[in-house]
């Protein structure tokens, strides 16, 4: 129970893997210019990531170490679609909204990350509490930028207008320079509440 | 010299476990394919609906499609699905779908018009892979809400404002997905009147 409840508060704070490990940016630039868009790609991040992580750990032991990344990549993939033809089944009009960006999932660092940083050498249940502490963390910096973007950009929260009429958008928040100057301002309060520098290093390509 | 590397088991095991994914993808397909095909054709229904303005937002799935059935029937003529909006026996709009290039991809979606083609009753987005957040509220109905009465009697109807004449605005942030969308509808209108008359529609 304690080793679950000190991954969690790595993944979402002290190895948080956006502002942390700096993986998984392309996605966190991308939806995070409406909160209920967030919130989705995140509660599929988690899925995606717990899975995965468990799966790559239940076979850890008979996987050839020469193609590892190609069984994962596989193992990835197969989730990923089982999230696009559940959304597509049972909640049609986000899997509309968020549109291409449900296939992406796969190409996030954050999964793949895990999967050879940790669920390589860990238990399944514990790499599958790993994969959704991570996913938790993403999820959590996804919704603080999106916060500001929508509140700034549209004046609004998950939709509901929450700035009175007198209330005048801010466009760039909302366009894609809002999300790199929000994701900046992240990174250097996390780098300024963490002054020690570590070797945060996970290994795996940044994106 | 370096060990050499098995051949076998890897083949072997790619083999099985994609076997075994691709058994458990082809479940999952085929258990929820009636649901995503109903779903679908319910998002259909839902765009005819909001094109021809008539209210279906309080219903549920069932009646939706109940009222679809009551006021809205379709034929197909030279390869093109006409949607017909009757209201006790006289026809109140014809509606027929479209598709054009947006930024990111395909953008595909209804458009109704009037018995005599003169204006544009509504219009729909059904798919589109634009930005989700920028082009992406092309789905919103404040910006679609805006193509309802559009008269249709000049060439190139839509004009972004502040230009002259200027009739819809576009969605800040999204300058080419807005300049795709009236592009699309710009050069469908002229086809789909000639079409309509070749068919008969309107004289």
């Amino acid at each position: 129970m304690n080793e679950i409840k000190k991954l969690f508060s790595q993944g979402i704070w002290k190895d948080n893997p956006v502002f942390r490990q700096i993986l998984g940016i392309c996605s966190s630039l991308a939806v995070t210019n409406l909160l209920i868009n967030s919130f989705v790609m995140g509660i599929g991040l988690c899925f995606v990531t717990g899975f995965s992580s468990f799966t790559v750990s239940v076979f850890r032991h008979h996987t050839p170490k020469h193609i590892r990344m190609m069984v994962q990549t596989l193992i990835i993939s197969a989730y990923v679609i089982i999230l696009d033809i559940f959304l597509k089944a049972y909640y049609p009009s986000m899997s509309k909204a968020l549109g291409p960006y449900v296939g992406l999932i796969i190409t996030n660092c954050i999964i793949m990350g895990r999967c050879e940083a940790f669920a390589q050498h860990n238990k399944p249940i514990i790499s599958f509490f790993d994969g959704i502490s991570m996913g938790l963390g993403y999820t959590v910096v996804l919704l603080f930028i999106a916060f500001f973007r929508e509140l700034l950009g549209f004046g609004s929260l998950f939709g509901i207008q929450v700035l009175g009429e007198n209330w005048v958008n801010w466009t760039l928040m909302i366009m894609p320079p809002g999300a790199f100057f929000m994701l900046a301002i992240v990174i250097w309060i996390a780098k300024n509440i963490f002054p020690t520098p570590e070797d945060t290093n996970e290994g795996g390509a940044k994106a | 010299m370096p060990r050499k590397k098995p051949l076998v088991y890897p083949v072997v095991f790619m083999i099985l476990l994609t076997a075994l994914f691709t058994f458990l993808l082809a479940f999952i397909n085929a258990s929820t394919i009636d649901e995503i095909e109903r779903q679908e054709e319910l998002s259909i229904q839902r765009s005819i609906l909001y094109i021809f303005d008539i209210p279906y937002k309080e219903l549920d799935d069932r009646d939706i499609t109940k009222r679809y059935t009551q006021n809205i029937s379709s034929s197909i003529e030279k390869n093109r699905k006409i949607y017909r909006y009757t209201l006790n026996d006289t026809v109140k709009g014809y509606a027929f779908e479209f598709s054009g290039s947006g930024l990111w991809g395909t953008i595909s979606g209804h458009i109704a018009f009037t018995p005599s083609f003169d204006q544009i009753l509504g219009v729909n987005f059904i798919r589109h892979s634009e930005t989700p957040g920028l082009g992406g509220r092309i789905d919103e109905v404040t910006y679609k809400d805006q193509f309802r009465n559009i008269s249709v009697m000049t060439a190139n109807p839509l004009i972004y404002r502040p230009a002259t004449n200027g009739n819809i605005d576009s969605i800040s942030g999204a300058t080419l997905t807005s300049k795709a969308v009236k592009d699309i509808i710009n050069d469908f209108i002229p086809k789909i009147k000639s079409y309509a008359k070749e068919v008969g529609l309107y004289e």
